[in-house]
């Protein structure tokens, strides 16, 4: 493998960590039957915080706190406005959407395009000899580090251990987890609070590491696309990993094909990844899948449907009452 | 003697509808506060504000025009929320029907303004029903939620207008300078719409009063307007009952695009006369896709009640921008302001559907925004 094309994959990885973060939040949210349609203006906020936080205090690691806590703040909203106030997920959360978009301009207004603190890069240090894989997965920086260990150890609690099925039974099926003694709604607020955390992390990763700085709308529509892949990952959160850097790869794919085409307006290049997402919001769990997967030859059907036909959580953006 | 109960529920009535203009107020408040922070007297900056909207002749039409195309995106909103269906895409269908318009006018220079005019009007219903529509079918046909795909669909529309204004239709005037700005060649003054005071009003808004009075005969005297609050008040029934949900959900998205699009053609005849874009969407709408929702919200997704809605939230629009002027507080406060209301607005309407629902009275109910009208397949179980 070339150089050139090791320097691209890695690069790839670092571009994808906070969609993959704010990716396993959202998963770990919708698991247990919350949707926190706030995701684009929660990165927004947290972003920002972070931004300020760090360039304030001086320190990543206030920035990123900062932005946890403004992430579980929204979904708390959320939550509380869903679970208490017994109002709609989608409407508030599409509220808080709005809302994080103006007021992250409002409160970070003095702190635009100015340098402020930045991630650190951070090989490991035998690691990173592994041919190949060494210069792609461990030359790089914490966040690209926590994103990874976030995939796999989303993954290990909500399928090998008591708590994550016990997240996974109050997604599916609330009633019976509360006759199983579950307190569901108790769950349901830890999850949504810990899924928003993530998702500002997220955020806060854009404004100190990849996407460095603050502007107005400086995440903007990201929080979408990790919604969408979310959906793409049929909640699962290696799947929405691997959703997330196809997702890096088809943005790098685009600025190499614009710079091999430059003929062709940038416009065309900038539109792929909406136009993607709306295929893969096609593909996956719709009747299009189906007539696909009757389409392919015998043997292909079983694993094929597998891989593509998900189905969200049963109880997903239902509310719970214990009576 | 008149019944307590009926008593009770005029009250509540009575609440409810003033119920956006307090959640207004509460926003204002809240506003207040911050411009105490920034250092601002709040009593001087908001008679400023309400100076600047209804002061003279010229700030109401200002006002008015800034109405308009809340009221159109508003009245798109009543058809495709009754319908049960979210559409978020305002902006996007906007700026599709702006280009539509704009298209049609720069081809057509020298045929007659009676003929050109409505055929941009046309061509703007047509983008704005397309951009529409596609969510729609993608909704109906293969179960996308459309709420993201009307957000995707804003994304593209606008990623298509600044390809169209940095070479195809850019201003030929513009070819030669030193930083192009991206922006079409103004159209021939014949088109522009006729103005009806010596002021910036224009026949845009007379428009979209009489379109409003459409929509509510269209939703609440025909029998397809029925059909699309049918299917919005409880899709399993509206099947079971014969009709074609589907097409129903594709033609309710439809139609809202389609009344979006017609707004930015008004915009485009009746005030900007010419396409430009600062690379968002926001410098073309300044956000009437999504406030034309607010507005939809606040008069009750009912068109009529839209009317004086859209006016409401114009003149908040333009007062806060005097309010900015005035009192030299920063942009990003008149942002926040807006967002406020917003976030007060709607949160109110929830609240009060939500007693409404709780009290099942006899008043018509709303039907269920969270895009759970699914279809459901037989057998399939919900918790």
């Amino acid at each position: 493998m070339s150089d050139e094309l090791i320097r691209q994959l890695a690069s790839i990885l670092l571009q994808s960590s906070p969609l993959i973060i704010a990716v396993s939040g959202e998963t770990i949210t919708e698991r247990v039957g919350v949707i926190n349609l706030s995701v684009d203006g929660t990165m927004m906020m947290a972003a920002m915080t972070g931004f300020v936080v760090g360039l304030k205090t001086d320190s990543l690691l206030y920035g990123f706190l900062a932005a946890a806590i403004v992430g579980a703040i929204m979904a708390l909203l959320v939550a509380f406005g869903s679970f208490r106030l017994k109002q709609n997920q989608v409407a508030i959360g599409f509220v808080l959407t709005l809302l994080g978009d103006d007021l992250s301009a409002f409160l970070g207004q003095n702190y635009t395009r100015i340098p402020g603190p930045v991630v650190k890069h951070l090989p490991i240090p035998v690691l990173k000899d592994i041919p190949i894989i060494g210069p792609i997965f461990f030359n790089q920086d914490l966040v690209v580090y926590f994103a990874i260990v976030l995939i796999f150890l989303t993954w290990w609690y909500l399928n090998r251990t008591q708590p994550g099925l016990h997240l996974r039974s109050v997604g599916e099926r609330p009633e019976a987890s509360f006759a199983r003694g579950i307190n569901v709604n108790r769950l349901r607020y830890i999850y949504t609070i810990v899924g928003g955390g993530l998702i500002g992390i997220a955020g806060a990763a854009y404004s100190l590491d990849v996407k460095l700085g603050w502007s107005d709308g400086h995440t903007r529509g990201l929080g979408w696309i990790a919604l969408a892949i979310v959906i793409f990952g049929g909640w699962s959160p290696v799947r929405g990993a691997l959703g997330a850097i196809l997702f890096g790869a088809t943005k790098a794919l685009a600025t190499v094909l614009q710079r091999t085409f430059p003929e062709v307006s940038v416009v065309a290049f900038n539109s792929i990844p909406w136009l993607l997402m709306i295929f893969v919001l096609l593909t996956v769990g719709s009747e299009f899948t189906e007539r696909l997967i009757l389409l392919m030859p015998k043997p292909m059907r079983g694993p094929m449907s597998r891989a593509l036909r998900v189905s969200p959580p049963m109880a997903l953006g239902t509310t719970f009452e214990n009576e | 003697m008149q019944n307590p109960l009926l008593k009770k529920l005029d009250f509540e009535k009575i609440v409810d509808a003033l119920l956006p203009v307090l959640a207004t107020f509460a926003a204002l408040a809240v506003g207040a506060v911050m411009l105490v922070l920034l250092g601002a007297n709040p009593l001087q900056a908001y008679a400023a504000m309400v100076e600047g909207a209804f002061g003279s002749t010229n700030s109401l039409a200002d006002t008015i025009v800034r109405a308009t195309p809340l009221l159109m995106v508003g009245l798109g909103i009543c058809i495709s929320f009754r319908g049960g269906v979210i559409n978020i895409g305002g902006e996007g269908q906007l700026v599709m029907g702006a280009i539509g318009a704009t298209v049609v006018g720069l081809w057509l220079p020298e045929v007659p303004a009676f003929f050109v005019v409505p055929l941009a009007m046309l061509a703007g219903f047509l983008a704005g029903a397309i951009w529409g529509g596609i969510p729609g079918a993608l909704k109906a046909y293969f179960n996308v939620n459309e709420i993201l795909s009307t957000i995707m669909m804003n994304a593209i529309a606008v990623q298509f207008m600044n390809y169209l204004l940095r070479d195809p239709l850019l201003d030929p005037d513009q070819f030669n300078a030193a930083s192009k700005i991206p922006q079409t060649a103004r159209l021939v003054q014949a088109f522009d719409l006729p103005r009806l005071v010596p002021t910036r009003l224009h026949l845009g808004a007379g428009i979209a009063v009489v379109l409003a009075i459409l929509v509510y005969l269209f939703l609440w005297r025909t029998s397809i307007g029925y059909r699309i609050r049918a299917v919005g008040l409880n899709p399993d029934a509206s099947r079971y009952a014969g009709i074609d949900v589907k097409r129903y959900i594709v033609l309710s998205l439809l139609l809202s695009g389609a009344f979006a699009g017609l707004g930015g053609a008004i915009q485009i005849l009746g005030v900007h006369h010419r396409m430009f874009t600062d690379g968002s969407a926001m410098g073309f709408t300044g956000s009437a896709g999504f406030n034309g929702i607010v507005a939809a919200l606040f008069g009750k997704l009912h068109p009529i009640g839209t009317i004086p809605a859209s006016f409401l939230f114009g003149a908040l629009l333009v007062g806060a921008n005097k309010l900015q002027r005035v009192m030299q507080v920063p942009s990003a406060f008149i942002i926040a302001l807006n967002g406020l209301v917003v976030v007060f607005v709607v949160s109110s309407e929830i609240w009060s559907r939500r007693r409404s629902r709780r009290r099942m009275s006899m008043s018509e109910t709303l039907p269920e925004l969270d895009g759970s009208n699914k279809l459901k397949k037989p057998g399939e179980t919900q918790i």
